[in-house]
């Protein structure tokens, strides 16, 4: 319900930019590479007004082994008001959220396997963009479960909005017990995508095949990229989400991603700034808590 | 120790000789003078009224690793034994996983002298099975073996080639030695850092199947069943294992195994996400896993509580959670865990729980059965298993305080521990005095 207010604000705070984070400072810590999420966070902090520090740990001489803890500390001397954290251990935002002070706020762009909050938000603002009564929507998440973040906030998120979430992907690709979750597994994706509201590709990582995990992108294409023949099992309604960047032809079909009427994926990217600038406002602005 | 100590009203627990009575025993100059009723205290002897305690042999560890070497900001045989001796515990099989490792004869006999002069108990090393851990050259092992090594293992490193572990059970019968294997497919674990089950998945981590552990038992079992030879399993973590175990031991296999204090009272469940206090191998399991290695213990199947303390500092305990180093610390919790989690939930008696820290580790090493016996050197323990206390990490004796009973409340407390007839732990006394005292 929080995140439903939040979209609802940031909605008026695109179409007025204002300098409302003027005298603050965001630090984009990313220990693993990101253009386009880091983009994305440094566009929305520069229009309310926020000075950025971009801190590429991954590149820099400070790398695998370096304190969580020191950083938090060096950026708390820096006088950073919110740091914006990308690292590639589950956990890690939770770690160096625990490590701050209260007055320092973080907001976790991606740790490991575990979680991508803000890219949740824009996906969820996105669908509602479209489909404003949400409720009960089918949703059906493919490809790459086990080592997706974007797969897991996702379904934190749209559970919380009552979506009926169904996950497909080969069964090397699917973690333990997912079920668990309060989620329907599948294996195939037609059962998945039958009658659904919303259908979201993953990126699958082309190193999966190296860990012997799919036996070639030939197979995996022939059983889960999604294209205008097998999206007809959806409603006629459907939309197409993707967090990118799409490996064209291999999760998606490229004319499949670029349909204006079915893809939502240009959206997402733009939604995203504007997810971000919310998040940053009402983290930093002390006039709302996102929790 | 010059004076006599008269331990008065005791509940007496020595398994090993059957023994479980309220008795009184005399300690003069470190030997057992006399055990027996309204014992008066003669001269200017110390006093210690055990009325409500149990008084049982000292302690024995089958699994700790004391560091020291290259690794002494972890622990050195100075701290890890008095945690060990703060903990109940009078010998302590250290592992050879230091570094360098234990693979040779002159690394052996420095540690022999090492253990000569810091340590305040008694240190068994253990030596590695192959050179460097490397899975496949063995060590000299009856050389190893006359120089101290009293059993041997790569645990931490186990060993993938089972050509390379049948050479080492056939050529170990020529020495007379245990090998202990840390039971784990590298495979099947690869990467993992928590049980693979809804908690691996809803945290985002990668996960360590039960089968990691039960297919590597599986196997070295039948290697066993080949060979014969000696084969003590570790850490034994899970259900499907103690299964595997229990039929071999059916077969008459000669195998053993342990189970540490954290297997047996915490789960995957219970684990803080993201807290590396929590991170060991093998990680923790399930509740059905936790309650058959208890019921393990009561029926035979596990010979031992074992701790596998595992001191690491704070500063690599508190990296990212998959890049934190394994291993818990638990000398000085495990008696009160287990008094908890097994005496009390698994309904053993007081003598088969001390059995499983005296007695039967003693059996596992074919070690002279430990007991309170008059007119032999007192190696004992006064438990007081009532006794509430807070454990605080920080304060405790190990170098280290990577622990996840940090700040619970525990039951039960070693209040006195005696080992080769010197008091080596007095609960409530300041012992830094026996820090730098060089024995």
């Amino acid at each position: 319900m929080a995140a439903a207010g939040i979209c609802q604000r940031l909605y008026e705070l695109t179409s007025k930019p204002l300098p409302v984070l003027e005298d603050r400072i965001v630090a984009n810590l990313f220990y693993e590479n990101s253009t386009r999420t880091r983009s994305s966070f440094e566009l929305a902090a520069r229009k309310l007004g926020a000075s950025v520090l971009n801190l590429d740990i991954g590149t820099s001489s400070v790398g695998k082994g370096e304190s969580i803890t020191d950083t938090a500390r060096t950026l708390v001397a820096m006088g950073v008001h919110a740091v914006v954290q990308r690292h590639a251990s589950s956990g890690s935002a939770h770690q160096l959220a625990e490590a701050l002070t209260d007055k320092v706020h973080v907001i976790n762009a991606g740790d490991g396997w575990n979680a991508h909050p803000t890219q949740a938000l824009l996906d969820l603002y996105s669908m509602l963009t479209v489909k404003p009564d949400f409720t009960g929507s089918k949703v059906a998440i493919v490809g790459d479960i086990t080592h997706s973040r974007v797969a897991r906030s996702n379904l934190w998120l749209l559970k919380l909005f009552g979506a009926d979430i169904h996950l497909a992907g080969p069964p090397t690709l699917m973690p333990a017990e997912l079920a668990s979750l309060g989620v329907t597994v599948h294996n195939r994706l037609e059962p998945a995508i039958e009658g659904c509201d919303f259908v979201m590709a993953l990126r699958l990582q082309l190193e999966r095949q190296a860990q012997g995990l799919i036996p070639s992108l030939g197979e995996y294409r022939k059983l889960y990229r999604l294209d205008h023949h097998r999206i007809r099992l959806a409603k006629p309604s459907v939309k197409v989400l993707h967090p990118g960047p799409v490996n064209r032809d291999v999760e998606i079909t490229g004319a499949l991603a670029d349909d204006p009427e079915l893809s939502l994926i240009n959206s997402q990217v733009s939604n995203g700034i504007a997810v971000r600038m919310a998040a940053l406002y009402l983290l930093m602005s002390g006039r709302g808590t996102l929790r | 120790m010059s004076a006599s100590i008269l331990i008065k009203g005791a509940r007496l627990l020595d398994p090993a000789n059957s023994i479980d009575q309220v008795l009184d025993v005399r300690i003069v100059d470190g030997d057992v003078t006399e055990i027996g009723s309204d014992l008066k205290l003669n001269g200017s002897g110390q006093l210690l009224d055990a009325t409500d305690m149990w008084l049982s042999p000292a302690f024995i560890d089958l699994h700790t690793h004391l560091r020291d070497f290259a690794q002494s900001d972890r622990e050195t045989l100075e701290t890890g034994t008095l945690a060990a001796a703060a903990g109940g515990y009078a010998t302590v099989l250290a592992m050879a996983n230091t570094e360098p490792p234990i693979d040779n004869a002159a690394i052996l006999s420095q540690l022999m002298s090492k253990i000569e002069e810091h340590a305040l108990i008694e240190v068994l090393p253990v030596a590695c099975v192959t050179k460097g851990m490397a899975g496949a050259e063995l060590t000299s092992m009856v050389e190893l073996s006359a120089i101290g090594a009293a059993a041997f293992s790569d645990d931490g490193m186990p060993i993938s080639n089972m050509a390379v572990l049948r050479r080492a059970l056939e050529y170990a019968k020529l020495a007379d030695r245990l090998i202990i294997s840390h039971p784990e497919d590298k495979d099947l674990s690869q990467g993992g850092c928590i049980h693979e089950c809804h908690v691996s998945t809803r945290l985002g981590l990668p996960g360590i199947p039960a089968a990691a552990e039960s297919a590597a038992i599986a196997r070295e079992i039948e290697v066993v069943r080949q060979t014969g030879g000696r084969l003590h399993f570790a850490h034994v973590s899970c259900a499907r294992s103690v299964d595997l175990i229990r039929r071999a031991r059916a077969d008459g296999l000669s195998i053993t195994a342990d189970a540490t204090p954290h297997h047996l009272s915490l789960t995957v469940d219970q684990s803080r996400p993201y807290d590396a206090s929590y991170k060991m191998n093998p990680p923790l399991r399930t509740e059905a896993d936790r309650k058959a290695l208890v019921a393990a213990l009561k029926d035979g199947t596990l010979d031992a509580i074992a701790t596998d303390h595992a001191p690491h500092t704070s500063l690599d305990k508190s990296r990212p959670f998959d890049e934190a180093p394994f291993g818990v610390t638990g000398l000085e919790t495990a008696f009160s865990l287990a008094l908890e989690h097994v005496a009390a939930s698994g309904n053993l008696s007081p003598s088969d729980l001390i059995a499983l820290f005296t007695s039967k580790p003693a059996s596992v090493l074919a070690l002279p059965q430990p007991g309170i016996r008059t007119g032999t050197q007192a190696s004992l323990v006064v438990l007081d298993p009532k006794h509430v206390w807070s454990y605080d990490s920080e304060k405790g004796y190990s170098k280290s305080v990577n622990s996840p009973f940090h700040g619970r409340s525990l039951t039960g407390k070693a209040v006195l521990t005696v080992c080769r007839g010197e008091v080596v732990y007095k609960h409530g006394e300041v012992l830094s005095s026996r820090l730098s005292k060089a024995r």
